[in-house]
């Protein structure tokens, strides 16, 4: 559908990321059981659309069918934590660092990272996940993939 | 689904449990073949292999790795790795736990020195339940 001939330069937040946002509405419907309008784009994965892990891993592999992109579940995770070491990323009280918060502002826009300086345990990370995240870090993806 | 701390003289137990659908997992493998390999290790495949119910065994194994993941707080938001966790068993069948890279120091880190799982599937459900040892003095060399 989007799959090839993105370029890299292109802002990945203009009108190509309705199509992943549609693939990955579509995907998350599918794979957690709901309607797709259920799936909002600001919608949390894991807490407003209630995933779990094996749906989450399924969906990861209907956005690959559809979008040409691969993402492993682990990858999420190195995503959201960009350069940072886990031990960078999360202090020794289990909380996010302020360089934590930092990158997490990059890949979770929607969220203030001043709002959440020493409060946002680093369990809690995942749960902020947004389908228009996730549609974003596909865009990325894609973007890289054909840039290299 | 739970995840608990239980204190106790001195020492504490984390523990985690999970529940899965078999056909669930085993429809997502299925798929997914490249999954598997990501999710569990030769071991834990060429077991499920050589069983008759072979996908009761790995939604078992899967159900295992989240429970442990519950029961050490952290999802895969610490830079876990699914195979971090493997479910190896005893000569008389009895699971036992084997952690590795993240997931190992993790748990070293809350002074774990003993990791036990059980693991039960029926009725089309598998489920697992963790239980981590913890002490303050942390694992002793050698002892899991």
């Amino acid at each position: 559908m989007v799959a090839g001939g993105l370029d890299p330069s292109v802002n990945v937040m203009t009108d190509t990321t309705m199509d992943y946002l549609a693939i990955v509405r579509a995907a998350l419907a599918e794979a957690v059981g709901i309607d797709e309008d259920e799936v909002k784009p600001t919608s949390t994965i894991v807490g407003d659309l209630e995933a779990e892990s094996i749906d989450l891993l399924d969906a990861l592999f209907r956005i690959e069918r559809l979008a040409g992109v691969k993402i492993q579940a682990t990858e999420i995770t190195d995503l959201l934590l960009g350069e940072l070491s886990a031990e960078e990323f999360e202090g020794p009280d289990g909380m996010v660092t302020d360089a934590g918060l930092d990158q997490l502002q990059r890949v979770l826009p929607q969220i203030d990272k001043h709002e959440f300086r020493g409060k946002l345990a680093a369990d809690d990370v995942m749960s902020l996940l947004t389908v228009e995240d996730l549609a974003s870090m596909v865009a990325r993806r894609l973007a890289a993939a054909d840039a290299g | 689904m739970l995840a608990e701390t239980i204190h106790n003289a001195g020492s504490r137990v984390l523990i985690g449990a999970d529940l899965v659908s078999v056909d669930r997992v085993a429809s997502v493998l299925a798929a997914q073949p490249d999954l598997a390999r990501e999710v569990f290790t030769g071991r834990e495949l060429r077991y499920a292999a050589a069983r008759r119910r072979g996908n009761e065994h790995l939604a078992a194994r899967f159900a295992a790795k989240e429970a442990v993941f519950k029961a050490l707080g952290t999802g895969l938001s610490r830079g876990m790795r699914w195979r971090d966790v493997e479910v190896v068993n005893a000569a008389n069948g009895k699971p036992r736990l084997l952690l590795a890279g993240r997931a190992d120091l993790i748990a070293e880190r809350a002074g774990v020195w003993s990791a036990q799982i059980s693991l039960s599937h029926a009725a089309g459900f598998a489920l697992a339940f963790a239980a981590l040892e913890c002490s303050a003095e942390g694992r002793p060399d050698s002892s899991r």
